[in-house]
């Protein structure tokens, strides 16, 4: 099968790859790119783990070719930080313990990005939908929900900082 | 998992679309948000040579009103769906159905209507990995002889799952076919064939390009039950219209269940026995989603998600849920 030189736009930064038709986004991010941070898991589009943002939506990577994600501007959780400083969403998920094992917060981080930047103070009803599809079995929804309450507005929606106020 | 080999086509038009389904027909596939044929490809459930991607065709991504019909192109994203107050005001079924598929991140910006009343029919003996399947005989719709579902059925008993199918059956809705030179028009009653190996009508050198949902002053409604509320598949749908006349009676009723049967089930029976009744009339209403439940659950098998009982009985709650939050809408637009 013949590979396709194809340009990706990610991270603000075109990058020149060999393609197969079958390669998944996820499959040329990891495998090809080194980008290591978006996870695949189940691999059929339901826990979320592999999720990236294209042109500022958050979509499964591993159900997304990677020839069709060409003219596309894709962020990945390697794309969130800049340099070494984390974002403030970044920042907030450590603060709150969000992360345990880690697998599902690339996922998560994209998904709870594109949300902020949709609706910058959400309620945890808009966070829980938003989160829907993004998986933890650690299950560590609570600090996830309140992580991303905290990084929308630090002194409203978050609990644990009001009672530490 | 990987996806197997396949050749990537991207036509620029409908029309090269059209001339390669015809010149490829079987061996292709056609590729809008993937979300469903990417996942069946990966499973090993089908393998087509050749994949014509619609990227391409902006067009046919559109929401529009024209005289008393609102048309929806086929590879309109679920999300664009949920946010067109046209929708959300004349087509309360589909905008419901729409917020409740998939999850936000899988469904609002891949998932397309089109891709969504065109998936496959569902069977958890059948949706499972290639290794899984090669432990065993090939079921009718993995191309043997054998229903692991119902013992001893001569065919296919797979459920077809669609939340927009069921909530655009009640709507009455139509979808337009074109293929080489010829296009047509088939209501979504007839389009779905009943059988659960080709759960559809459309020839394999066929593209869906439009879905027309006539505008008739009726109000409706859709509800569903699923194991959890985002990512599943209902295991019970209900999609229910109400037109209602000027002293409040109902003039014209539709009931549609899905999730039930090989294809979403139109009760005609039950929907006409509504007829005449007022619009306020809970007792008339509790009748008919029970009468909905005792004819559902003739065509239910165990397949998926929840046992059978629970499913048959919820019927009867999902589709009294949906006629009481249309007819309450109904008297809402009244005043």
């Amino acid at each position: 099968m013949k590979k396709i030189k194809i340009t990706l736009d990610i991270n603000d930064k075109p990058f020149e790859v060999f393609a197969a038709p079958n390669n998944t986004l996820l499959e040329v991010l990891r495998d090809e790119l080194d980008l290591t941070g978006s996870k695949e898991s189940c691999g059929e589009g339901v826990c979320g783990s592999c999720t990236v943002q294209m042109d500022g939506r958050p979509v499964r990577s591993c159900l997304t070719l990677a020839l069709e994600a060409r003219g596309c501007k894709i962020k990945t959780v390697e794309g969130l930080a800049d340099g070494d400083e984390l974002s403030d969403l970044q920042e907030s998920f450590i603060d709150h313990g969000a992360v345990q094992c880690g697998f599902c917060t690339p996922g998560m981080l994209m998904s709870a990005d594109a949300l902020l930047k949709e609706n910058p103070e959400p309620d945890e009803k808009t966070i829980r939908k938003a989160l829907a599809g993004n998986i933890c079995r650690c299950t560590g929804y609570a600090k996830i929900v309140e992580a991303v309450a905290h990084a929308g507005n630090p002194r409203e929606h978050c609990p644990d900082c009001k009672t530490k106020e | 998992m990987r996806l197997p080999r396949f050749e990537y086509l991207e036509p620029g038009s409908i029309k090269e679309a059209c001339d390669l389904l015809s010149t490829h027909g079987d061996d292709a596939k056609i590729l809008a948000g993937g979300t469903d044929l990417l996942v069946r490809m990966k499973k090993g459930l089908l393998k087509p040579k050749i994949i014509i991607s619609l990227k391409a065709l902006k067009e046919l991504s559109y929401i529009k009103k024209e005289d008393s019909y609102i048309k929806i192109g086929a590879k309109t994203p679920i999300a664009d769906i949920i946010a067109s107050d046209l929708i959300q005001k004349e087509a309360k079924a589909l905008a419901s159905s729409c917020e409740k598929t998939g999850a936000v991140t899988i469904q609002h910006y891949r998932g397309t209507i089109g891709g969504n009343i065109l998936q496959d029919n569902r069977c958890h003996h059948y949706n499972q990995s290639a290794f899984h399947r090669s432990g065993r005989q090939a079921c009718h719709k993995d191309g043997g002889k054998i229903c692991y579902a119902r013992d001893e059925s001569d065919r296919c008993n797979s459920t077809c799952q669609s939340d927009g199918a069921t909530a655009l059956m009640a709507l009455n809705a139509a979808v337009t076919l074109v293929k080489k030179d010829k296009k047509r028009t088939i209501d979504l009653v007839n389009f779905y064939s009943n059988d659960g190996i080709m759960p559809h009508a459309m020839e394999p050198n066929e593209l869906l390009k439009e879905i027309i949902i006539p505008l008739k002053g009726a109000k409706s409604a859709y509800h569903r039950l699923a194991c959890r509320s985002a990512i599943d598949y209902p295991i019970v749908c209900a999609g229910v219209l109400i037109k209602p006349d000027r002293k409040n009676k109902i003039r014209d009723a539709r009931i549609v269940v899905g999730a039930m049967g090989r294809s979403p089930l139109f009760l005609a029976k039950v929907s006409s026995s509504l007829k005449g009744k007022s619009i306020n009339d809970t007792n008339a209403f509790k009748k008919a989603s029970r009468a909905s439940m005792d004819s559902a659950a003739a065509f239910a098998v165990h397949n998926i998600g929840a046992s059978l009982e629970y499913r048959c009985q919820m019927v009867s709650t999902m589709v009294f849920r949906a006629l009481e939050e249309a007819a309450r809408s109904a008297i809402k637009a009244e005043q």
